[in-house]
């Protein structure tokens, strides 16, 4: 087994994973734990970006993150039941990842400003909370369901290397 | 036997999701008239504003208009009654 995914790597995942879950599902029903999950999830997103150019190897973004050309060809290798073999983030996830990390810095800044005296009330900016926090969440369903089709195409727990920070070794 | 705990802990916690809104501090209940009986949304705003409030929007909550407030450069959600336009709940943000 090889180490892929630092310890600060798996620890911002899962609780930004559990504080982008508590913001949505408490969103006008309990608005101090909201408020709380949103500020959470705005202060991981911006470790998580920094800890992308300072990380170890697996978690830098310019290890990962390619041209869009790039994640088209590999979504075409997937159709065709070619994923490789990557070890760290394949060009979907690192897409995936990006992605996710600029619509929750949209949410959380939007609704932010939605409590502060100018903005409070303020349709564009309730519009652009709602959105992107909805597209959030539908990207959250096709993460997971790229995660088990990955599971599955590669023959390993992906789940629980996030865990363990470990993975199978390359075949040489 | 580990998979049983993780679903049951899974199961409580949509479980408490379940329940929760009973504690919630969403205001939803107003008035249990019908909605075609309802005095204007912009009376509800009139009543805001008359109350010293600056008003910035008001939308339907529930069966409450929620009207949202600024006094004193403090900002609050208000709960009127569709039915004689009192203050149900006032909610300071």
């Amino acid at each position: 087994m090889v180490d892929v995914w630092d310890v600060p790597l798996r620890v911002l995942h899962w609780i930004l994973a559990a504080a982008v879950l508590i913001a949505y599902f408490s969103a006008n029903v309990f608005d101090t734990l909201h408020e709380i999950a949103g500020y959470t999830v705005m202060a991981l997103v911006v470790l998580r970006v920094a800890w992308g150019f300072v990380g170890t190897r697996y978690s830098q973004f310019r290890n990962s993150v390619r041209p869009p050309r790039v994640v088209l060809r590999f979504l075409g290798q997937i159709a065709r039941g070619e994923p490789g073999r990557y070890l760290g983030l394949n060009p979907a996830g690192a897409a995936m990842a990006i992605v996710l990390l600029a619509l929750l810095a949209v949410s959380t800044i939007s609704g932010w400003m939605q409590i502060t005296e100018r903005f409070f009330g303020v349709d564009w900016v309730e519009m652009v909370h709602t959105v992107s926090s909805n597209a959030v969440m539908i990207l959250v369903a096709v993460h997971i369901l790229g995660v088990v089709v990955m599971c599955v195409m590669q023959k390993e727990n992906l789940i629980r290397a996030m865990l363990t920070g470990k993975k199978r070794q390359r075949a040489e | 036997m580990k998979s049983l705990m993780k679903a049951s802990v899974v199961g409580m916690v949509f479980a408490a999701f379940g329940f929760a809104p009973a504690l919630a501090d969403g205001f939803k209940n107003c008035t249990k008239l019908a909605k075609a009986s309802w005095k204007p949304a912009s009376e509800a705003e009139a009543a805001a504003k008359a109350a010293g409030y600056e008003v910035r929007k008001s939308k339907v909550e529930g069966s409450c208009y929620e009207v949202y407030g600024v006094k004193g450069g403090k900002l609050f959600e208000l709960f009127y009654s569709p039915e004689d336009l009192s203050l149900k709940h006032t909610k300071a943000k």
